[in-house]
C-alpha cells in the first residue's frame, strides 16, 4: 500500500481515537449516578502531608476524594480564593484550612455552613468556633528558629526589637501566610497602638523579609540570619534534615505572652453538592488517628486531642504557654490590617 | 451548509473561546460593588511597584530575547548550513528544553546549585551559596528562559535558511567568501526570520510565569497571579494583567505591520536541497566542541542533573504511585487537546489562507493575541467567563482545561497549517471544483490529505504545549483532574527533593513519547514533520 495511504489512515485513526476519548473524558462526570459516593476537598495544608490521610479516608470509607491543592507560589490562599469566587456555584465539599483564620473569612461571607462533629468533642473550646462553622485540629506553633551556637539566644518575640540582633533576623513578608495571622494575633492580645510600635521597631532594627517561612528557615540554617520566626514545621523539618539550627517556644517565661498556636481547620461548606460524604470527611480529620497520623509525620503536627503524643521536638499543647486569642477578631482584624502591613513592607 | 456560512460559524467559535473570556474580565475590572469604576486601574497608576515590576519585565524580556537571538541564529545557520558534524543530534538535542515545562529546567539548577547539590560537595558550600545567589533572581531567571527559548530563533533560522535561493549565495560565492555571503546576502534574506524569532521569544519571555515564580524574581505575571491567588483581589488582579495586554498588543502590532504578509508567504525554495555547505575547515574541531559545549551546559547537564537527583527505581514507583493518575490525566488532556488544535488550527489556517469571511484578518489576530497573553491572564477570564451554575458543564468538567489550550495554543497549529495550505496549488481545488465537488468534498477529499503532514504536525506541537501547561490549568483545574506539571508544583511544597526531579523525569518522557512514536512511522520522520 502507498506510504501516503498508510500515514492518513493511520492520521484519521488516531484523531478519530482521541476524539472519542475526548467524548468518554467528558461525559465521565455525566455518568456519575447518584449511589457513587464522592467528596470534593480544597485543601490548603501541604499536598505531602494532606493527600496520605485523604487516601486513607478513601480506603476506608469507598468515598472517591477529589482534590484540589495549593502551591506554594499561591500562598496557601489560592483554594480559600477559589471558594470565595465559587460562592454562588458551589464545587467543593469540605475546606481543609491549615489555619483557622481562612475559615473564619469563609464563615464571615457565609461560605461556611454549621457542623458539629462528634470526634471534635475533645478539642479544646477555644480552637473550635463556637457556632460550629469550623473545628480546628493538629496544630503548628509559631516558633522561633535560631542558629546553633549562638549565644545567647532569644526566648522571646521582642528580640527582634532587641538592638543586639540589629540586622540579624529575619520574618517572612507578613502579607502571607501565618505571619500575617501571626502580627493580626499580636494587634488582637495587644492592641493596635503596641503592636504597630512592635512593628515598627522591628522595621528600625533592619529585620530581613523572605518570600517565606520556608525561606527564612532556609537563611537561619544556611547562618545569613541568625534567628528568625516560623512554623514549627518548618524548623523540625531542617532539624530532621541535620541542619544546625534550634527551635525555641518563645515567649514562655513568667509574664510572656505566650506561643501563638496555628491549628489547622475544617469547614463544611454551604451548598456543598454532596453534604453527607463531606460530614463524613469532617469526622475522619477530626478523628485522634488523623492526629496521631499528623503528629508522626514530617509536619510533625501537635495533637489537639488529649491524649495523643506529640512529636518528639515539640511540647504537648497541655504543656504550652499559648498566645490567648479569639481567632473570630484575629479574622477580622487581619482585614482590617491589610492597608497597614502593605504599607509596612512597602507596597 | 455554505463555505462561508461554515467559516462563520468558525469565527463565531473562535470568538467565544478567545474574545469573551478577556470581555468579560474587563468587564468585571470595571465593576466593584455593583457600580462603574476605575479605581482598580488608578490604584495600579498610583502604585510605583507595579511601574518596578513592569521594569523588571521588560528587562527580563530584553535580555532573554537579545541573549537567545544572539546564540540562535549563528547556531542555526552553523547547523543548517555547515559540514559540522551530528548536526540533526546537536538540533534535537537543543530543542528538547522547549518541550519541557519551563521550570522543570529551574528545578533542576537548583537541585545542581543548592546546599545539598555536586556544586556545594565539589566546591563547597560558600560556592553553592554564591550560586544560589545568582539563580534567584534575575541571572537565574535569564539563563534558565535563555536555555528553554534558545530552541525558538534556532528553529526559525533553520526554516528561514531554506527559503532562500541556494542560487543568490551562489553569485555571491563567485566574488566573497562564506563571512560576506552570510552578512551581504544570506542574513537580509532571513532577517524577517530572526525578527520573528524575536518577537515570539519576547512575548513568551515577557508572559512568562512559572520560572521568575519559582526562583523569586518579581515580574508582572506573577503579580497578576498573586493578586488573583493570594488576594483574590480579582479587579486588580485583572487591572494588573491589562498593561500585559497593552505590550503583547504594541508587539503584535509590530509583527503585523512588518512581518506578518512575509510568514503567510513562507514558502521553501524549491531548490532547498541543493544549498551549498560551508566548509568549516580547521575549525571544524572549535566549532564541533563550542557547540557541544553549549549543548551541554544548556541541555545535557539539567537533564543529567535530575535523573541523577531521582536515583533508583523506588523513586520513580513512588512518583507512579503518587502522580500516576496526574500523568494519566496528562496525556489524555494533552492528546484532547491536541486533537482540538489540530482540527481548530486547520480550520482557522484555511480560513486565513483563503480568506474565507472578511473577518479572517481580525481572526488570526484573535489567536496570536491570547497566544501571546499570559497564561495567568487567560485563566483569570476563562473563570471569570464560565463560573456560573448554567455553564458547570464547562467549568466543573475537564472542558474548561481545554478550552484554555485552544485560547492559548491555536495560533501555533493555525500558522502551521496556513504554511503548508500556502503550498497547495490552487489548480488542485479548482480542477476538483470544474468537476463538480462541493467545498466540502474539496475539503475532505484533497485539502486534508494534502495537509496531512500539517495535521500532524500541529497535533504534535499541540500535544507538547498542551502537556507542559502550567499557568493555565494551574488555576482553571476541576478537583480530581489536575495534571502532572500541577502535581509537580502542589507536591513541591515539602515534597522530597528525589519524588520532584522523578516526577519531573517523567513528565519529560510524557511530553516526548508522542514525538518519539511519530519518528518511528516509516514515512513521518519528525524531523519532516516539523520541518
Amino acid at each position: 500500500m502507498d506510504e501516503g495511504v498508510i500515514v492518513r489512515r493511520s492520521i484519521i485513526v488516531f484523531l478519530v481515537i482521541v476524539l472519542g476519548l475526548v467524548v468518554i473524558l467528558l461525559s465521565r462526570r455525566a455518568s456519575e449516578t447518584p449511589e457513587q459516593r464522592t467528596v470534593v476537598v480544597y485543601v490548603s495544608e501541604d499536598q505531602v502531608f494532606s493527600e496520605p490521610i485523604l487516601r486513607d479516608f478513601e480506603r476506608e470509607s469507598g468515598i472517591k476524594v477529589k482534590a484540589v491543592y495549593d502551591t506554594e507560589e499561591a500562598k496557601s490562599t489560592g483554594s480559600m480564593n477559589r471558594l470565595i469566587a465559587e460562592k454562588d456555584n458551589p464545587q467543593a465539599d469540605v475546606y481543609w484550612a491549615n489555619e483557622p483564620i481562612r475559615a473564619e473569612v469563609l464563615k464571615q461571607k457565609g461560605i461556611a455552613e454549621a457542623y458539629r462533629s462528634g470526634n471534635a468533642q475533645g478539642i479544646p473550646p477555644v480552637f473550635k468556633d463556637p457556632e460550629g462553622y469550623w473545628t480546628g485540629f493538629s496544630a503548628r506553633a509559631r516558633v522561633l528558629i535560631v542558629r546553633r551556637g549562638i549565644a545567647d539566644p532569644p526566648t522571646s518575640i521582642l528580640a527582634f526589637n532587641d538592638p543586639r540582633w540589629k540586622g540579624k533576623a529575619v520574618i517572612s513578608n507578613p502579607l502571607f501566610g501565618t505571619t500575617t495571622s501571626h502580627v493580626a494575633a499580636l494587634f488582637v492580645a495587644w492592641g493596635d497602638e503596641r503592636a504597630r510600635r512592635f512593628m515598627e521597631d522591628m522595621k528600625e532594627n533592619e529585620v530581613g523579609i523572605s518570600t517565606s517561612n520556608g525561606e527564612s528557615a532556609d537563611f537561619v540554617a544556611s547562618g545569613r540570619y541568625a534567628f528568625s520566626l516560623v512554623d514549627s514545621d518548618d524548623a523540625v523539618n531542617r532539624m530532621r534534615q541535620g541542619e544546625a539550627v534550634d527551635m525555641i517556644h518563645p515567649d514562655q517565661q513568667e509574664g510572656g505572652s505566650g506561643c501563638f498556636i496555628v491549628p489547622n481547620a475544617v469547614v463544611l461548606i454551604h451548598g456543598a453538592p454532596h453534604p453527607e460524604t463531606a460530614r463524613q470527611l469532617i469526622d475522619h480529620l477530626l478523628s485522634e488517628e488523623t492526629e496521631r497520623k499528623l503528629a508522626l509525620a514530617d509536619c510533625a503536627q501537635i495533637p489537639l486531642h488529649p491524649g495523643v503524643p506529640a512529636p518528639p521536638e515539640l511540647k504537648a499543647i497541655a504543656d504550652l504557654k499559648v498566645l490567648r486569642v479569639d481567632y473570630a477578631e484575629v479574622a477580622r482584624k487581619m482585614v482590617e490590617i491589610q492597608a497597614y502591613l502593605k504599607e509596612w513592607v512597602g507596597l | 451548509m455554505s463555505r462561508r456560512a461554515f467559516f462563520a460559524l468558525i469565527v463565531v467559535l473562535l470568538v467565544v473561546i478567545f474574545l469573551l473570556p478577556v470581555l468579560s474580565m474587563l468587564y468585571r475590572s470595571l465593576r466593584i460593588d455593583g457600580r462603574f469604576t476605575l479605581a482598580s486601574y488608578q490604584g495600579l497608576m498610583r502604585s510605583s511597584r507595579q511601574w518596578s515590576l513592569m521594569g523588571h519585565s521588560l528587562l527580563l524580556a530584553s535580555i532573554v530575547t537579545l541573549a537567545t537571538t544572539s546564540v540562535g541564529v549563528p547556531l542555526g545557520i552553523i547547523l543548517g548550513r555547515s559540514d559540522l558534524p551530528l548536526r540533526r543530534s546537536f538540533t534535537a538535542l537543543f530543542v528538547i528544553p522547549l518541550l519541557i515545562p519551563p521550570y522543570i529546567i529551574a528545578v533542576s539548577w537548583l537541585d545542581l546549585v543548592g546546599t545539598a547539590g555536586p556544586i556545594a560537595h565539589i566546591f563547597g558550600e560558600a560556592s553553592s551559596r554564591s550560586a544560589m545567589a545568582l539563580l534567584f533572581g534575575l541571572p537565574g531567571c535569564a539563563w534558565v528562559l535563555f536555555s528553554v527559548f534558545l530552541p525558538v530563533p534556532l528553529l526559525l533560522t533553520l526554516v528561514f535558511l531554506r527559503t532562500v535561493h541556494p542560487r543568490l549565495e551562489e553569485a555571491g560565492r563567485l566574488a566573497a567568501g562564506w563571512g560576506r555571503v552570510l552578512k551581504g546576502v544570506t542574513l537580509p534574506l532571513i532577517a524577517p526570520g530572526i525578527l520573528l524569532a524575536a518577537v515570539v521569544v519576547f512575548l513568551l519571555s515577557f508572559g512568562e510565569f512559572s520560572v521568575p515564580n519559582f526562583l523569586r524574581y518579581g515580574v508582572f505575571p506573577v503579580e497578576t497571579f498573586t493578586r488573583f491567588s493570594a488576594f483574590y483581589d480579582f479587579e486588580a488582579a485583572t487591572a494588573a494583567a491589562v498593561p500585559l495586554a497593552a505590550v503583547t498588543f504594541l508587539v503584535l502590532l509590530v509583527e503585523a505591520v512588518f512581518l506578518r504578509e512575509r510568514t503567510y508567504q513562507l514558502h521553501p525554495s524549491p531548490e532547498a536541497e541543493r544549498h551549498s555547505t560551508i566548509r568549516l575547515g580547521r575549525w571544524r574541531a572549535v566549532a564541533t566542541a563550542a557547540v557541544g559545549a553549549l549543548a551541554l551546559v544548556v541541555v545535557v547537564v539539567p537533564l543529567v542533573v535530575l535523573l541523577v537527583q531521582a536515583g533508583g527505581a523506588d523513586a520513580y514507583l513512588e512518583a507512579l504511585q503518587r502522580a500516576g493518575g496526574s500523568l494519566i490525566r496528562s496525556l489524555l488532556y494533552g492528546a484532547a487537546g491536541a486533537s482540538l488544535l489540530a482540527v481548530l488550527g486547520f480550520l482557522t489556517g484555511h480560513l486565513i489562507e483563503t480568506r474565507a469571511v472578511r473577518g479572517w484578518r481580525m481572526v488570526d489576530s484573535l489567536t496570536v493575541f491570547t497566544f501571546a497573553l499570559p497564561s495567568t491572564v487567560i485563566g483569570i477570564g476563562l473563570i471569570s467567563l464560565w463560573n456560573n451554575p448554567w455553564t458547570n458543564f464547562v467549568y466543573a468538567t475537564p472542558w474548561i482545561i481545554l478550552l484554555g489550550y485552544v485560547a492559548k495554543y491555536t495560533a501555533l497549529t493555525s500558522r502551521i497549517s496556513v504554511t503548508q495550505l500556502a503550498q497547495i496549488p490552487p489548480s488542485m481545488e479548482e480542477a476538483a471544483q470544474v468537476a463538480g465537488a462541493g467545498w466540502g468534498r474539496r475539503m475532505v477529499f484533497i485539502t486534508v490529505p494534502l495537509a496531512r503532514r500539517s495535521l500532524l504536525a500541529a497535533w504534535l506541537v499541540g500535544y507538547i504545549f498542551s502537556v507542559r501547561d502550567t499557568g493555565i490549568t494551574m488555576l482553571v483545574y476541576p478537583a480530581g483532574h489536575e495534571t502532572l506539571p500541577v502535581r509537580i508544583f502542589t507536591l513541591m511544597a515539602n515534597g522530597t527533593p528525589r519524588l520532584i526531579a522523578a516526577l519531573c523525569v517523567l513528565m519529560i518522557a510524557a511530553t516526548l513519547l508522542p514525538l518519539a512514536a511519530a519518528s518511528m512511522l516509516p514515512s513521518v520522520r519528525a524531523s519532516k514533520v516539523l520541518r
